[in-house]
This record gives structure tokens, C-alpha cells and sequence, in this order.
């Protein structure tokens, strides 16, 4: 078979089609729930969903800040060690996903249990913030917060920076 | 010379042999088939795994989550028991190609995820997932190439030569 022979026949198309089309239907039929869930608002930040990660919010940089400015949470940074000694959020607990992730779990002893955290990473589409907080969250942390505008939006807004 | 021509004439004898090319058939449509049930069971979390990639946003994401594991499943199940088989080998190579070239431009920015190929049971994405994909698209290849229409449901053109 050549490929001008497979490109220039319309079955192959007409299979495409169908495949695809197929697929689309069957996706919104079965996952109809999920999609109305996401129409709603719900996995804008992050497709998290809040009955298998209780305690689990998203905040904004005004939460983060007020939550910081006020000692009442403690700021964990979940960027690599070179990132958190580059810069970070003053008073912010370095704790590295990849490291967790690498089993090095007494390094989650250190968390208070009694504080929120709250957990942020370089920011933009940055995610690993998300995925320490899912991982905290597994392990019974049940009042996780996660700045999604991180490190980044921290520093446009001219907040303290720590080095 | 001449034992490479044998070789390379056995060669073209095994990828033309309807039993191989149905063997083939079954590894490659199962793959896909078994990718796309752990997708499906579990769409929050390949979302995750596609918005870790941070080439399309949250919407994307979803849609992509949402949908992909489908196409996969019927083009699995479709190569498998022949109907558009030809469709559906064009359809997993195209999606092998895809994959390649995401894993590499995802190591190229240094950026370390999960595939999110299957499901809870994904790996890293990395040279040796370049690799498998592409011992994959070998095969997916070689289906979209074969001559062979055997055991199929829809025979490919067979309402043209009828």
C-alpha cells in the first residue's frame, strides 16, 4: 500500500470521521456529569475533585498574602532548592515536590498540623503545587491552600521576597 | 548480497503474513484499548496529566481528557476487528507521532511529568517513553502499509472492487 494510495482514498477519511465523531459522542454521553461539572466552574484552577481531596482549596494572591501577612498560615514553597534559595516568600517552608515525590517523607514531620498551608510553586501554568498539596492531602493535611499565582504573581505585586 | 536479499525477501514474507498482521493487530488495538480504559476510568487525573505537559490550558485540558481516551478505545477496537482498519492504523500513528513529539519538546523544556499513557499506572516521560512509542509506531506503521485485509468486519475498498 502506498501512502498516496491511503491518503487519496476516502474510506480512510470517512473512517476517521467516524472514529472521531464516535468518540466525541460517547465522551459527552459518559462523562456528561463531569462536563456539566466543569461548565459550572469547577475544575478551573484545577481538576481536583473535592470529595477525594477534602481540605483542598484554591486562593488568590490577596488570600495568600493575607493569610501570610497575618502568621496564620504557613507558606510552603514547592519548588526545587535552587528555585527557594534563588528567592521565596519570607518565612516560607521549603519543601520540594520532586523530593517528596523521591520518598524522602520526614521532611513532612516538620509541617505543623494545627496551621493552614499554603502551597505555591514558580506560578504561570506551573503545577507542582498542586501536586504537593494532593500528596499532603493524602497523607490527612486537611487544610491545604494553593496559590496558583505563585512565586511569579507574588513578585509583580512587590511583596516581601526572601533569600 | 545475495543472504541480504533473502533476508530482507523473508522479511517482506513475515510482515505480509495474515497471521502476523493479525498478531499485530491484537498487540497494537489492545494497547491502545487498555491505555484508553485507565483514561477513562479516571479523566480527572489524566487532565492533570495533559495540563502538566503546560502546552494548552485548563480548558484544553479537559476537553482533551475528555475525549482522547474514546478515540483511542475505537480506534484500538476498530483495528482489532476491522472495521476502517486502514483508518484506524493512520489514526493510532498519527497519535504515536503526536506523543513522540510531545515527549520530546516536554524534555527539551525540562519540564519532568508523568506520561499519563496509562492511567494510575503512568510512567516518566522520558527517552526510553521516546523510544517504546516508537517501537509502537513501528508497528502501527506497518499495519497502515500492510496489503493484508484479512478478518475484517469492513474489508477496506471493498465496495470499490465489488
Amino acid at each position: 500500500m502506498k501512502i498516496k494510495e491511503i491518503f487519496g482514498h476516502r474510506e480512510t477519511w470517512q473512517g476517521i470521521a467516524v472514529i472521531l465523531g464516535l468518540s466525541i459522542i460517547l465522551a459527552c454521553v459518559t462523562q456528561f456529569g463531569l462536563i456539566k461539572r466543569f461548565w459550572q466552574g469547577e475544575f478551573k484552577q484545577g481538576f481536583v475533585r473535592g470529595e477525594e481531596f477534602p481540605g483542598l482549596v484554591f486562593i488568590s494572591l490577596a488570600e495568600a498574602e493575607s493569610l501570610w501577612a497575618s502568621g496564620e498560615a504557613l507558606m510552603v514553597d514547592s519548588r526545587s532548592r535552587e528555585e527557594y534559595a534563588a528567592g521565596h516568600v519570607p518565612g516560607a517552608f521549603s519543601l520540594p515536590l520532586v523530593e517528596v515525590k523521591n520518598g524522602q517523607d520526614n521532611l513532612l514531620q516538620l509541617l505543623p498540623e494545627d496551621k493552614p498551608l499554603v502551597v505555591y510553586c514558580e506560578g504561570g501554568s506551573c503545577q507542582t503545587s498542586l501536586a504537593l498539596a494532593k500528596i499532603l492531602s493524602k497523607k490527612g493535611y486537611r487544610n491545604i491552600k494553593v496559590f496558583s499565582g505563585g512565586w511569579e504573581e507574588w513578585l509583580q505585586a512587590g511583596l516581601p521576597v526572601e533569600n | 548480497m545475495v543472504a541480504g536479499w533473502i533476508t530482507c525477501g523473508k522479511l517482506t514474507m513475515v510482515l505480509r503474513n495474515r497471521i502476523f498482521l493479525l498478531l499485530l493487530r491484537l498487540i497494537v488495538g489492545g494497547v491502545f484499548i487498555w491505555a484508553a480504559v485507565t483514561k477513562i476510568a479516571d479523566p480527572l487525573t489524566f487532565a492533570q496529566d495533559v495540563r502538566n505537559y503546560r502546552l494548552v490550558g485548563q480548558t484544553l485540558s479537559f476537553l482533551t481528557a475528555i475525549i482522547l481516551p474514546w478515540v483511542e478505545l475505537i480506534a484500538g477496537l476498530f483495528l482489532i476487528i476491522g472495521i476502517f482498519p486502514r483508518s484506524s492504523a493512520l489514526l493510532i500513528s498519527g497519535l504515536l507521532l503526536f506523543f513522540i513529539i510531545l515527549v520530546a519538546i516536554t524534555m527539551l523544556r525540562g519540564i519532568d511529568v508523568e506520561c499519563g499513557c496509562f492511567g494510575t499506572f503512568s510512567r516518566k516521560a522520558d527517552i526510553w517513553l521516546i523510544l517504546e512509542d516508537t517501537a509502537w509506531l513501528i508497528m502501527a506503521l506497518v499495519l497502515l502499509f500492510s496489503p493484508a485485509n484479512e478478518f475484517c468486519l469492513l474489508k477496506p475498498g471493498s465496495r470499490v472492487s465489488n
